[in-house]
């Protein structure tokens, strides 16, 4: 360790592994859920339909992916105003010192890190803000990806019983009326929702490589070691 | 917004969508006794018109052994159980003591070409030509004064008892005067909710007038709505589709005749037995469809060997009507059978949402930022390309703000 530094701990180890299924999960979503969309590549003509099955593949993928977005979610709602390392609640409130933070952290970014006013020893307020923003896309995917999912249990019935479907219309159905009325509005939601999520992500990977080179912090570290460096009278700051 | 709030309101409340296909053994005695007791006292009425359901069975060369395959078929369909088929058959005799209102407003009178069609009538249509139909506008003989005072005739004298079938939208825009009718120009709207006040329920038939349908199509220049948005506290059945299937409407009648109750509805008011299900799951080319079979331009090998039209734009996985099972025209037929995509006719909004015969992510809408349409990933590709030139700016700013501040302390 250089001389002057001082290792801080920035994620936990469930809070990486909780990134990582995220990010294979999203990749997984957006490959199936683009096919799903507007089927991209072909079949061979010649195989038998029984070999292929190559849509119900995709969907079976873009359900398990969704599974698994759904567990992950719970965990981070969880961990979001319980968490015994850091609950992200407390830097969304909108008080004076989140607000201060919040837009020292963006001059530094307008201003091409010439400002560096913050304490970088914790995860910021902007950085929670872009955080939730991900998690309320992630939720809104998850509520009409299940009212899509639940005009195939029409009959109100599925193989784990019919409280199944009746659950995911009590809590699903108001997207129809939110979105414009058709069954449509919300696939097309759910389909612009993806451009929006994948924004998101393009400019995340910017902002974290970014900050590892002007920051000189070994940002980008924190997603696999759980912690990065920070120069000892900078972490001093309040 | 206070309708979509009540839209809401009124989803939490209900039932789920869920079809309840078997209520239970008690529950079907009850009701079998009651619709007997009806179908007797019915008996004693006089029917309204001089047709005989029997005599016209004959005529069109339809067998008894004909007759009573599709009596149990509706009765099936109407989710009943088998014992009721011989209650279904009764009904469909006396549909006669029916009185029917059929209105005609905006729209193509496409349904009551679905009510008529058919070069040799099938059962379905047989039974809707003995529906004691006292009125109606496009078809009757009578015209001017002449038909309008049949129509208060009729409207007094089956007061409370008769069914009020609509088609079409109604134009609300400029006061309603898009559409008027009769001598007084009477405004569609007006002779709604006039021949509504008295009718024992509203029938609301095709797209049109359910959901506004095409005349409501964006950017609706009459401000078309369809009959619920006008007619409240009324018992109101929706038949939507693009024309409603003569299956569906005779489906609804029979129901009404046999139990005098609405069948069960669903959140947009659709008879469940009709609107339950989804095509996707009933269609002949579902198999390609998890298979990844599409036909992929009109005509080509895949078209030839009845893959599925997904890729061409069917929009069965979003609409729910029964036109996959029960078909059109007495089974003979429909959309996807003939090879061409379904366009969601029974859902609302559809012109605009379903009808663009293309995959859902190839379709131009309206962005959300508005101007000139396009599609969702036209729109996404935009708002991405302008994140990655932003992000371009940003980078390359940075870099030589950086080198900057390298030089300059080097200078120091």
């Amino acid at each position: 360790m250089n001389e002057g530094y001082k290792q801080v701990k920035r994620m936990t180890p469930a809070m990486r592994i909780i990134h990582w299924v995220n990010a294979i999960c999203m990749i997984g979503a957006i490959a199936t859920g683009l096919y799903i969309g507007h089927p991209y590549y072909q079949t061979f003509m010649a195989d038998g339909a029984v070999d292929k099955y190559v849509m119900a593949w995709n969907r079976y993928g873009h359900f398990i992916i969704a599974i698994l977005f759904d567990v992950t979610s719970v965990l981070i709602v969880y961990l979001y105003f319980f968490s015994r390392f850091e609950k992200p609640y407390k830097k969304v409130i909108p008080n004076a010192k989140n607000w201060t933070e919040f837009k020292d952290v963006v001059v530094n970014l307008v201003t091409l890190n010439r400002k560096n006013e913050f304490n970088s020893t914790h995860s910021d307020s902007f950085n929670t803000v872009y955080f939730t923003i991900f998690h309320l896309l992630l939720l809104w995917m998850l509520l009409t990806g299940l009212q899509m999912y639940v005009w195939g249990l029409g009959s109100g019935l599925s193989s784990i019983g019919s409280w199944w479907p009746w659950i995911l219309h009590l809590s699903t159905d108001w997207t129809l009326y939110v979105t414009g009325g058709s069954k449509m509005d919300v696939r097309l939601s759910h389909h612009y929702t993806m451009w929006f999520v994948i924004c998101w992500i393009v400019f995340h990977i910017y902002y974290q490589v970014w900050r590892t080179i002007f920051w000189k912090e070994a940002d980008i570290a924190i997603v696999i070691g759980g912690s990065k460096f920070v120069k000892e009278e900078k972490a001093n700051r309040k | 917004m206070s309708d979509r709030v009540e839209a809401v309101k009124k989803l939490f409340t209900s039932k789920s969508s869920r079809v309840e296909t078997n209520k239970g053994d008690t529950y079907y005695q009850d009701l079998f006794e009651k619709c007997e007791a009806r179908l007797n006292e019915m008996r004693s009425h006089t029917p309204a018109n001089k047709l005989d359901f029997t005599d016209l069975l004959e005529e069109n060369g339809i067998d008894r052994r004909e007759f009573m395959k599709w009596a149990s078929a509706t009765t099936a369909m109407l989710m009943l159980p088998p014992m009721f088929t011989p209650l279904v058959a009764d009904a469909a005799v006396m549909m006669n003591r029916a009185p029917v209102i059929w209105l005609e407003l905006q729209d193509c009178a496409g349904n009551s070409e679905a009510l008529l069609r058919a070069d040799g009538p099938k059962i379905d249509e047989i039974v809707l030509d003995i529906i004691s139909l006292e009125y109606h506008e496009t078809l009757q003989a009578a015209s001017g004064f002449q038909a309008e005072k049949q129509l208060d005739e009729a409207m007094e004298h089956f007061k409370g008892k008769y069914l009020l079938f609509v088609e079409g939208a109604i134009p609300m825009g400029m006061n309603g005067q898009y559409g008027t009718i009769g001598a007084a120009g009477e405004t569609f709207h007006d002779h709604l909710v006039r021949c509504a006040e008295n009718a024992a329920a509203v029938i609301a038939v095709g797209s049109c007038a359910t959901f506004g349908g095409i005349p409501a199509a964006s950017p609706n220049p009459t401000g078309a709505v369809g009959v619920m948005d006008v007619v409240k506290n009324k018992p109101l059945i929706n038949i939507p589709a693009c024309p409603a299937n003569p299956a569906n409407m005779v489906g609804v009648i029979l129901h009404y005749v046999l139990t005098g109750q609405v069948p069960e509805l669903d959140s947009l008011l659709r008879p469940k037995f009709a609107f339950g299900y989804r095509i996707h799951d009933n269609c002949e080319r579902r198999a390609h469809f998890d298979a990844g079979e599409y036909v992929e331009e009109w005509g080509d090998k895949g078209a030839q060997n009845n893959f599925c039209l997904y890729k061409m734009g069917c929009k069965g996985p979003m609409t729910f009507n029964n036109c996959s099972i029960v078909r059109y025209n007495e089974a003979v037929n429909w959309p996807i059978g003939v090879g061409r995509g379904c366009i969601g006719c029974s859902e609302p909004d559809f012109w605009d949402k379903y009808a663009y015969e293309r995959p859902m992510a190839d379709a131009k809408i309206k962005a959300p930022t508005g101007g000139v349409e396009k599609t969702v990933d036209e729109f996404g590709l935009g708002m991405l390309t302008a994140v990655g030139i932003g992000i371009g700016i940003h980078a390359a700013a940075s870099a030589i703000a950086g080198k900057r501040e390298k030089s300059g302390e080097s200078h120091e």
